[in-house]
């Protein structure tokens, strides 16, 4: 049994929360991650309000378990998000894409658990002060928009910054992941790319396959020159994506429009030549499509299986 | 004054002591991501001892020496 200190302050069975990835993170996967034991978060993305309302329903008609919303703080709907969320009294909220230090005195205030994803030390100092709850040190290593730094010298590098709990994320498939970010002074991680594979996340089966068949070198960073990189499968969209971007000639309202809605091709139609098939380095270490709840817990086993393996080492 | 001061920790940060700052100049330009950003403002806060609300997007100088202004006012 893997207990930490975010277990109880989440009110959550195992130390692990599913990444909330747009278009895939909805109320389904959400509902599957916490009916296991986890912490599942249904991704806002550019969503309006409605849309969001009516999965936080969805997500509590099929769980009694806390679950989270991901908000990506440049959706240009935000304002009206941020009060859907104290309206349906959302347990948790993780942050992405911005500062979220406009929102969270009212959500902390309306009793939500606030969760930014940050990517750097500054910025998880930043969380501490405003009234975080915890931190997500996300490292590059992870799929869809990343930072610079990677998760192995940024956990703990959070980790001695602030004094509230850090989760990792970034780069961690399995359970010998998990033991390593809580090592690093990790109480909890989260995942993304590992349950793009679960039954219950509602995506095209040609991603699920992709990533069943991607090998350790399969991923590629795209868009650094917009300033948002992206990492995603090499597909021939990402790889035609990358060469454009490195021709000087390419303007960039090209770019910019080459990518727009590529996420949701891949997500729903499977399309390898106009989708972006986001995913983390961890993609070639996914070897099978599992429920949620069977992930959950082969990475429980396998986490107190390496924590057990690393004490050998103590003479 | 404030603007002084605040091109002082700039050229600290950047490590270097003659960089052209001008209350036009944005981050920007200065080179400085929204990362970087985070990093100066929480240097001015303990040089001004103030807290500066982040509730706005920085994207010049002149906001920043605004809020510092704000905040200390």
């Amino acid at each position: 049994m893997i207990k930490t200190p975010l277990c109880d302050l989440l009110n959550i069975e195992y130390p692990i929360l599913q990444g909330g990835m747009a278009w895939i993170s909805d109320a389904q996967l959400a509902a599957a991650v916490s009916n296991a034991g986890g912490l599942g978060i249904i991704s806002s993305m550019n969503a309006d309000e409605n849309w969001l309302r009516q999965e936080i329903q969805k997500v509590k008609s099929l769980t009694d378990k806390p679950f989270g919303i991901n908000v990506m703080l440049m959706n240009p709907h935000v304002d009206k998000i941020a009060q859907v969320l104290i309206e349906e009294k959302v347990p948790v909220v993780t942050t992405g894409a911005g500062n979220p230090g406009k929102f969270m005195k009212i959500w902390i205030e309306a009793g939500i658990k606030v969760i930014p994803v940050v990517p750097s030390t500054g910025l998880a100092r930043f969380a501490q002060r405003a009234g975080a709850t915890a931190v997500i040190a996300e490292g590059g290593e992870s799929g869809g928009h990343v930072g610079e730094m990677s998760t192995m010298p940024l956990v703990p590098q959070v980790c001695d910054a602030v004094s509230i709990p850090v989760i990792a994320a970034g780069g961690i498939g399995d359970g010998r992941g998990i033991a390593a970010a809580l090592m690093l002074g990790a109480v909890g991680v989260q995942l993304g790319t590992r349950f793009l594979v679960a039954d219950e996340t509602n995506i095209h089966e040609n991603y699920k396959d992709k990533i069943i068949k991607a090998k350790d070198i399969d991923t590629i960073l795209s868009g650094k020159s917009l300033g948002h990189p992206v990492r995603s499968l090499k597909t021939s969209f990402s790889r035609d994506f990358v060469k454009a971007e490195n021709d000087p000639s390419t303007p960039r309202e090209t770019l910019e429009e080459y990518g727009r809605g590529a996420l949701r091709i891949a997500a729903q139609e499977g399309d390898a030549q106009k989708g972006c098939f986001m995913a983390g380095q961890i993609a070639g270490m996914i070897k099978e499509k599992q429920s949620a709840k069977d992930i959950i817990l082969t990475l429980i086993e396998e986490t107190e299986t390496a924590l057990k393996g690393g004490l050998q080492c103590v003479k | 004054m404030v603007f002084e001061k605040v091109v002082e920790i700039l050229r600290n940060y950047k490590e270097e002591p003659e960089l052209e700052v001008s209350m036009d100049s944005t981050f920007e330009e200065l080179e400085l991501d929204s990362l970087d950003t985070v990093e100066l403002v929480m240097e001015m806060e303990e040089s001004f001892d103030t807290s500066i609300e982040m509730d706005t997007e920085l994207k010049t100088i002149a906001d920043v020496v605004g809020l510092i202004e704000k905040a200390i006012a």
